[in-house]
């Protein structure tokens, strides 16, 4: 069920667009002058044909009786101007450029979890651009990161928006000798939330819960879990970069039993990317989904969700196995607690290693 | 596609098996199918009243098991006839409009039929119940395993009857050692010729779905859902089982792979337009269908598979394409 436009319906398609233009051209003059010389039917009843920058202006507005010079400098400037610009060709490029995934864009089979190969393939072309553009992400330590069947990363979260989920995935499949795109877990208010519910999960988001994740490592498949949950995500921005308190370790049951090797994650720069002002719980209350004040968040409307620009560095830290670890251990409370604290304090200290070498937030 | 699996049901010794609800889809079908096999079971067939492609092929009782004697009729019926199997197939096919009746019939009567298939002795029973028993939850799993937690909808009232249902089938199968109780749990079935609310609201050119929702769906085939069923006629397969077609679907790429166009409204707005256009017509509020299109309800087929092996011919694509394709012939859009 590919999409793909033949190359003849793009041919077409290109010769009736230049053939429009060529008709604009002819009756507004703008361009170059028509090569059959044929006279446009709602050309004015002249002897001759008007002279570009007459009808240009016709085009811009009602001429003014009497213009004064700057304002025919300004005209004729203009229409030069306008002359070089090939329109077809920057809208072409503008759409390749752009290349949004759209609903068009979806392939006929989804895997289980509703990873949709051809949408990822479209939008990798824009998490590419987030990635060495917009963050300018630094990747250290993923040399350490084992070519394991299992593998499962726990990482601090921050920004609201799993963006550091969408960046981890891109960071590994781009640096490891693997190429394998790992899961990001998602918490459950992103996952249900309508219209990003359906994209991430396109891009390969998993909501966060036992049985999927389970599930996941099961088909070895490698995944990202953030167990500070919705707590990581939704701090205040005086918080940043202190981990809050971790799940109830379900991760390190589920890496121990299934005998997944577990390593440490810190990104940096995802704090900055939606600073949360405060984070009014009576809205959550109301209608069932939090919705934090960042400095440009209500303000700016739509415009707030864009992510400010800061630079991103991405750590992985030393991964811990658990070969030698009894299967049985996975149900030891005070086991999987250790392990959850030693994992925790191996990612606040990847982060208390990393922040003072960034010299700027942004640049 | 493989070839059909040969039903092998008959050879394995079962001689008579009743059918509850023979005027049902499912219940007419597995009638018919049991009859085609190479040495047929006798069918002994109860209903309010016999599809005619069934008259003189089966052993015909009316029985109506909202009666608050039903228990006894049936029990009798059972026992006379010898019958070594019972599926209970007697459920509306749409959630009735008369919620009193629906509960009657769904949960009293299936209550009826359990007790008579124990006093007389009956070996096996086989219940249809339905996947939606686990209710559509932002809070769900990707994929529901049979042990889940049963949370149907709550303003789904036949899906919530058949949750009660299956409560009282796991206490009676409890008590009852001997038996073997299946209850089968299908995802939504498509198919040809398979009529029911849902398939209803995907017929038209048009579907409504809500705006920014487009939750993964599966399917079970028609003709899935009957070899199913035979299997665990055949083979003991006492517990619950889901059965679903393998692979999921989106649902906008459903709607593209048939064609259709999709109509998203904003959930606020189709939640109160159902109820206003139903309170009316019936008492199962619509917003419970909804809620199955904006929240994962996948049900995980593994057990099915490994200890049943139960391999559906068609994937969920396939059912969907050919519940699409039929419709299409027959002249809907």
């Amino acid at each position: 069920m590919s999409r793909e436009v033949p190359p003849e319906v793009l041919a077409e398609l290109r010769a009736s667009v230049r053939s429009l233009r060529r008709e604009l051209e002819q009756r507004f003059g703008v361009g170059e002058p028509a090569a059959e010389g044929l006279a446009a039917p709602d050309a004015p009843t002249g002897a001759e044909p008007a002279s570009d920058e007459e009808l240009l202006a016709f085009e811009a507005e009602p001429p003014p009786p009497a213009a004064p010079g700057w304002l025919g400098w300004l005209r004729a400037e203009l229409g030069a101007r306008l002359e070089q610009i090939d329109v077809v060709q920057i809208y072409e490029s503008l759409r390749e450029r752009v290349a949004l995934p759209s609903s068009g864009d979806i392939s006929a089979e989804v895997d289980d979890f509703g990873l949709d190969a051809r949408y990822l393939a479209l939008a990798r072309r824009w998490l590419d651009w987030l990635y060495d553009t917009w963050w300018r992400v630094d990747v250290s330590g993923i040399e350490g990161v084992p070519d394991a069947p299992r593998v499962l990363f726990v990482s601090n979260s921050a920004g609201i928006l799993p963006w550091d989920a969408l960046m981890i995935a891109h960071a590994v499949e781009r640096t490891h000798s693997s190429h394998r795109r790992p899961r990001p877990l998602v918490s459950d208010w992103i996952a249900t939330l309508p219209f990003s519910q359906s994209r991430l999960a396109r891009l390969g988001a998993v909501r966060a819960c036992a049985e999927n994740a389970e599930r996941l490592l099961a088909a070895n498949e490698w995944v990202i879990a953030f167990p500070e949950g919705q707590k990581g995500a939704l701090k205040p921005f005086r918080e940043r970069y202190r981990l809050q308190r971790f799940a109830r370790g379900g991760f390190v049951s589920l890496a121990v039993r299934l005998r997944a090797v577990l390593v440490p994650v810190a990104v940096i720069g995802s704090e900055e990317v939606h600073p949360i002002l405060f984070e009014p719980r009576i809205v959550r209350r109301l209608i069932g989904v939090p919705l934090p004040v960042t400095p440009t968040f209500p303000l700016l409307g739509p415009l707030g969700v864009v992510p400010l620009p800061s630079r991103w560095r991405i750590r992985f830290g030393e991964p811990i196995w658990f070969d030698d670890v009894a299967p049985e251990r996975a149900a030891d409370p005070l086991y999987v607690n250790r392990t959850r604290e030693r994992v925790r304090g191996a990612i606040q200290t990847l982060l208390d290693e990393e922040l003072p070498r960034r010299r700027s937030v942004f640049v | 596609m493989a070839a059909r699996r040969e039903p092998e049901l008959g050879r394995r010794g079962l001689a008579t098996v009743a059918i509850t609800g023979v005027g049902t889809f499912t219940g007419a079908r597995t009638a018919e199918r049991l009859l085609e096999g190479d040495s047929p079971p006798r069918i002994v067939a109860l209903d309010l009243r016999l599809p005619r492609r069934l008259e003189g092929r089966v052993r015909f009782h009316r029985v109506d098991l909202t009666e608050p004697t039903a228990d006894s009729w049936v029990a009798e019926i059972l026992e006379k006839e010898g019958c070594e199997a019972v599926l209970h197939a007697a459920f509306f096919t749409d959630p009735h409009p008369d919620v009193e009746l629906s509960h009657e019939l769904e949960v009293v009567g299936a209550l009826h039929v359990m007790n008579a298939a124990a006093a007389a002795g009956v070996r096996k029973l086989v219940v249809t119940s339905s996947a939606q028993v686990y209710g559509p939850h932002p809070d769900n799993p990707g994929y529901l395993s049979e042990d889940h937690e049963l949370r149907p909808h709550p303003h789904a009232h036949a899906a919530r009857d058949r949750a009660e249902l299956e409560r009282l089938l796991r206490l009676f199968a409890q008590r009852h050692r001997d038996m073997v109780v299946t209850a089968l749990r299908p995802s939504w079935i498509m198919g040809p010729s398979y009529e029911s609310a849902v398939t209803r609201r995907f017929e038209s050119g048009r579907v409504l779905t809500l705006l920014g929702y487009d939750p993964l769906l599966q399917f079970l085939h028609e003709d899935d859902w009957l070899d199913a069923i035979e299997t665990v006629l055949e083979r003991d397969a006492p517990g619950p089982w889901n059965l679903a077609g393998d692979g999921v679907l989106p649902l906008s790429t459903l709607l593209r792979l048939g064609d259709k166009r999709s109509v998203p409204l904003p959930h606020p707005l189709l939640y109160g337009a159902a109820r206003l256009d139903s309170l009316a017509r019936t008492g199962d509020l619509p917003e419970a269908f909804w809620d199955h299109l904006r929240f994962g309800w996948l049900v995980d087929t593994r057990r099915a598979r490994e200890q049943l092996g139960f391999e559906p011919l068609y994937t969920t694509q396939e059912a969907w394409m050919s519940f699409v394709v039929a419709r299409k012939l027959r002249g809907y859009r």
